[in-house]
């Protein structure tokens, strides 16, 4: 049985329904799972992340999960998991069906 | 909405341009598996996770395997923690889970006076009514007007027990298996339990939804 | 707060967020991460009962914890006035120890079924006896421990274990004729807050 670590559960702000998450689209949770995972994974630490998603929703994007992507991006970035480049071109191709998006 | 056909074969089933966030989604996920970062199914076993194995889902699945295990009900009522864990869910050791049961002519509800003790490994995190100074003051004094708020209104003939928890103890409540969900499996009776009749504010409902299912 | 009166209606929000503002996440965050670190939860909730009255009472509830969590820290001398008012750290904290040991074996005083009378006491200190519980006659229901004694145990005074039971009231013995008969109130109390209750 997964373990679920309560730091992540307590992060400010997750969406819930009767105490649960609520992701309204596939994208949302696959958001959600890529931070989480890559912070399992010792990608970086978890008070990294949420500072970042602090910084974005402050910015005064209305949708919780855009802010979360934007954290996430912008933190893969900074610690050069991925580039600028890559991340443009690879959704283009997703974008122009060049590439079958299922998620 | 366009469909250009640049979709790879899908027998006449064109798939629809993704929009923008979830372009870069796909885009994060594909090379960061590309890099060997991570799998798919990590992300599965998160999503999962957080979606159905914390908040009151867990004390949801609780209450209906004690609905239809009668042993199991026993050792539940005996052990709440022990009981939690046999369906594989963490209970930490730190406090001990008491599980209450409502019975004809009893109707169990919970609260903290001295602050807002919750049991959250069952339940998720407390809302902030039960926090509150009215519920906090008011549920001892006098629960009937309380629940009355919440919308339920108990007969004469059925006593209130409200567990004032005040120490190392959590405390869940067990309702009573409703009328119209006979024959029903555990998920479908896991759904009817919500967080709020764990807690004593409210009974499972049987409506047309959830018996259609 | 048990049975103070002057509340109003219990008002649940629905699909409420779980933080109401940024800070509030970040307030629970420092609390818990200080918690087993440099002070019990017990000396939590001791610390939020000093917070004076009216402050308490228009403090929110994650107002509290951020108030207590400061008044500890600094009583403990990991922050300190200068830093709070630089708004930022000037030296390293002291090292926390803080270690619970585990309980031992339960040697209980009652069994459920005894009756028992609760003390009246009125403690300066942190107690779990609610005001609205002191000097009454229950029955005990459970018998459940051994747990630290919070009032002990707030202060740094050495561990206290004791027995903890689930005691139930008659709601009329507590609340008088308007109460509904048969309606209970179960609480949980350590032993030394109890008295047989042939001995008074």
């Amino acid at each position: 049985m997964k373990k679920i670590d309560r730091q992540v559960a307590d992060t400010h702000g997750l969406p819930r329904k009767n105490g649960e998450l609520v992701f309204q689209a596939p994208w949302q949770g696959r958001a959600f799972g890529l931070a989480v995972v890559l912070n399992e994974k010792g990608a970086y630490p978890w008070d990294e992340f949420r500072a970042g998603l602090v910084e974005e929703i402050a910015k005064g994007e209305p949708e919780y999960y855009e802010s979360w992507l934007n954290a996430l991006e912008s933190l893969l970035l900074d610690r050069a998991l991925v580039t600028r480049d890559e991340v443009e071109r690879r959704a283009a191709e997703y974008k122009s069906l060049e590439r079958d998006p299922v998620f | 909405m366009t469909h250009d056909h640049h979709g790879h074969g899908h027998d006449g089933h064109h798939p629809e341009a993704p929009s923008d966030v979830e372009a870069r989604v796909l885009a994060l996920e594909s090379l960061l598996i590309e890099k060997g970062l991570l799998k798919s199914s990590d992300v599965d076993e998160v999503i999962s996770a957080f979606e159905h194995d914390i908040g009151p889902m867990i004390g949801a699945k609780v209450v209906a395997r004690a609905w239809v295990d009668p042993a199991y009900r026993e050792r539940l009522l005996r052990s709440g923690s022990e009981a939690v864990r046999e369906l594989g869910f963490d209970y930490p050791a730190s406090t001990q889970l008491v599980v209450l049961e409502n019975k004809p002519g009893v109707h169990n509800a919970i609260v903290c006076t001295l602050c807002s003790c919750y049991p959250w490994p069952v339940l998720g995190l407390p809302p902030v009514w039960y926090k509150s100074a009215p519920y906090r003051s008011r549920m001892v004094s006098e629960p009937r007007a309380v629940l009355e708020e919440f919308g339920l209104r108990l007969p004469a003939g059925v006593a209130v027990n409200v567990w004032d928890s005040s120490s190392d103890l959590r405390y869940m409540v067990l309702p009573e298996r409703p009328e119209g969900a006979e024959g029903w499996t555990e998920e479908q009776l896991a759904a009817i339990v919500t967080r709020d009749c764990m807690i004593g504010v409210a009974q499972p409902k049987v409506t047309e939804n959830a018996a259609a299912r | 707060m048990g049975g103070m009166q002057g509340f109003g209606s219990v008002r649940p929000e629905t699909d409420e967020p779980v933080f109401h503002a940024r800070w509030e996440g970040k307030v629970r965050a420092m609390a818990q991460r200080s918690f087993g670190r440099y002070f019990h939860l017990d000396e939590f909730r001791h610390a939020i009962e000093r917070i004076p009255a009216d402050e308490y009472l228009r403090a929110s509830y994650y107002e509290k914890w951020l108030i207590a969590t400061q008044t500890l820290l600094l009583e403990k001398g990991v922050i300190t006035e200068a830093e709070l008012a630089a708004g930022h750290a000037l030296h390293l904290a002291p090292n926390p120890a803080v270690a619970r040991p585990a309980p031992p074996p339960l040697h209980a005083r009652f069994k459920s079924g005894d009756r028992v009378v609760t003390k009246v006491i009125h403690p300066k200190g942190h107690t779990r006896l609610p005001r609205y519980v002191r000097g009454r006659h229950g029955v005990v229901r459970t018998v459940n421990g051994p747990f630290l004694l919070p009032d002990a145990n707030a202060h740094g005074k050495p561990p206290d274990w004791q027995a903890c039971y689930a005691v139930e009231f008659g709601a009329r013995d507590l609340w008088g004729p308007d109460a509904q008969a048969g309606d209970r109130v179960c609480v949980d109390l350590w032993e030394s807050y109890l008295d047989p209750e042939e001995e008074r």
